[in-house]
């Protein structure tokens, strides 16, 4: 028997490197799982048509969802994009857009998950935040600013909405093989020169103190944790799961 | 017009270093400074500053400081604990010897420092402890070093919870600041000189802290402008731990 048996959840960006992964994890455990998206991308879960940054939307897939679910149990606010610039190359329109997904977006769908998640015996939200909103990488600065947001939304829905028995957490993970880290190794702020992730895969992996970048299942990991019933006493909290990569001062070549 | 006019100072482990710029520095700005070392007194010492010798992990020898500086300068407004040292080595690799020599200096020495000033301090006093990035996320291969300077963290805001409002008690976290102690460090290197490259790319500052970087935090830290800062640790390393330890334009 999974540990989320009977549970319900509700994934954003359900499709995508991470939420795909989460969507497959929390079906193993037994949940009854929707992943939301802009793309069906092949999932093998049911698909809601999805975009995060629009309230009509949030709004209309919620009341829609009330008629065939009694309650929601987990809420997953995966949907992110990163933009590799430095803020003087970032354009307001790119600004706005990464807070429209990233800040805005955990906004609105929480709001509008709250009647059915109150619904629950045990509510989980979790939010991505990530560990680029502790410490910088380079030429990822709006990136990086959406993450601190999320960080701090997240401690303020734990403290609004505990007393209604919803807990709510945020994942901050380090350096995870998905197409967002290609892009990030890709672009020109990161000094990856153009190399692909498979080129520079030693070097990424010489520094950090496990030897190895995670993969989207070491998050779904923390992910089922935190929207299991075990995990009923942690809310408000920021799980930095990186492999170690921010326990060490910066590495030199000694 | 200078910041430290009237107050007086112990600063440990003056000899060289950031210690020694601690003690320049507090000079020039007018007050009258103690420091010690394990060893006799340093040449170069300015005529002024008066030398005592002692080793901090000694309790008899914090206790003669103490009788030194209440004779030599009345009472301590500002006690800086600098006094530390480093072994490069991993938990398997440290013996207890190693163990006592460490903490005894960098936490026992501190705290035992911290013990015998406060009750002699004047009113408004400020200690100053050197923590170091290194008790906040570790560097590799000194395992002790990293958790002696977590020590001095956590005390710090101990002393400033319990002794406030007679002391402040703040500490300043160094990152890469060349001394002989960060010297060491570059010597374990395969090619030092490369690894110095390497770690200069990491700083946003574009170059390596000095003692004097230090010294001019100490300074205000001890000066009256900063009465409200307690219980604080102030990092001061370029930039380089706001920026991730990855890397990739290094590789």
């Amino acid at each position: 028997m999974g540990i989320l048996e009977g549970k319900t959840a509700f994934v954003t960006g359900g499709t995508g490197g991470i939420g795909s992964a989460i969507c497959r994890r929390f079906i193993k455990e037994g949940a009854d799982v929707v992943a939301a998206d802009l793309s069906e991308n092949g999932t093998a879960t049911r698909f809601i048509k999805y975009d995060v940054t629009s309230e009509e939307v949030a709004k209309g897939t919620f009341e829609e969802l009330a008629k065939g679910w009694n309650k929601l149990d987990i809420l997953v606010n995966a949907a992110g994009i990163e933009i590799e610039k430095t803020i003087e190359d970032t354009s307001l329109e790119e600004w706005n857009q990464s807070f429209a997904v990233n800040v805005t977006g955990t906004f609105l769908t929480s709001k509008y998950a709250l009647p059915l998640l109150r619904k629950s015996a045990g509510a989980s939200i979790i939010n991505f935040g990530s560990y680029d909103g502790f410490i910088a990488d380079p030429g990822l600065a709006v990136y990086c600013a959406t993450k601190g947001a999320v960080h701090a939304l997240t401690k303020a829905m734990a403290c609004d909405h505990g007393p209604e028995g919803i807990r709510v957490n945020a994942i901050c993970p380090g350096y995870v093989d998905t197409p967002m880290l290609q892009s990030f190794f890709t672009g020109e702020g990161s000094g990856g020169d153009g190399k692909s992730l498979d080129e520079l895969q030693q070097a990424v992996r010489d520094v950090h103190p496990m030897r190895t970048y995670g993969t989207p299942d070491d998050i779904a990991n923390l992910v089922n944790w935190l929207a299991s019933d075990e995990a009923r006493y942690a809310s408000g909290q920021l799980w930095v799961i990186d492999g170690g990569l921010s326990a060490q001062v910066q590495q030199m070549k000694l | 017009m200078t910041r430290l006019e009237n107050k007086t100072a112990v600063v440990t482990g003056g000899r060289q270093g950031i210690g020694r710029a601690i003690v320049d520095a507090f000079v020039r700005e007018g007050a009258r400074v103690l420091t010690c070392g394990r060893g006799s007194r340093p040449e170069d010492l300015p005529i002024a500053v008066v030398w005592q010798q002692t080793d901090v992990a000694s309790k008899s020898d914090i206790d003669d400081l103490l009788v030194a500086a209440r004779s030599e300068l009345g009472e301590v407004s500002i006690l800086v604990n600098n006094a530390g040292v480093q072994i490069e080595k991993t938990v398997l690799d440290t013996s207890d010897e190693d163990w006592d020599f460490l903490m005894g200096a960098n936490a026992k020495g501190l705290f035992m420092a911290c013990r015998a000033f406060i009750p002699h301090m004047s009113v408004g006093g400020s200690i100053i402890n050197i923590g170091s990035i290194s008790g906040n996320t570790a560097d590799p291969g000194l395992a002790l070093y990293n958790a002696s300077k977590a020590f001095v963290h956590g005390l710090t805001k101990s002393i400033a919870v319990d002794h406030g409002p007679a002391v402040r008690c703040n500490a300043i976290c160094p990152g890469w600041i060349m001394t002989g102690m960060a010297d060491a460090a570059f010597e374990l290197a395969k090619d030092p000189d490369a690894a110095k490259q390497d770690a200069m790319a990491r700083h946003p500052a574009g170059r390596f802290g000095q003692p004097s970087d230090i010294a001019v935090m100490a300074v205000w830290l001890a000066s009256d402008e900063a009465a409200f800062a307690t219980g604080q640790l102030f990092t001061i390393d370029g930039g380089m731990t706001a920026a991730s330890p990855l890397n990739p334009g290094l590789f």
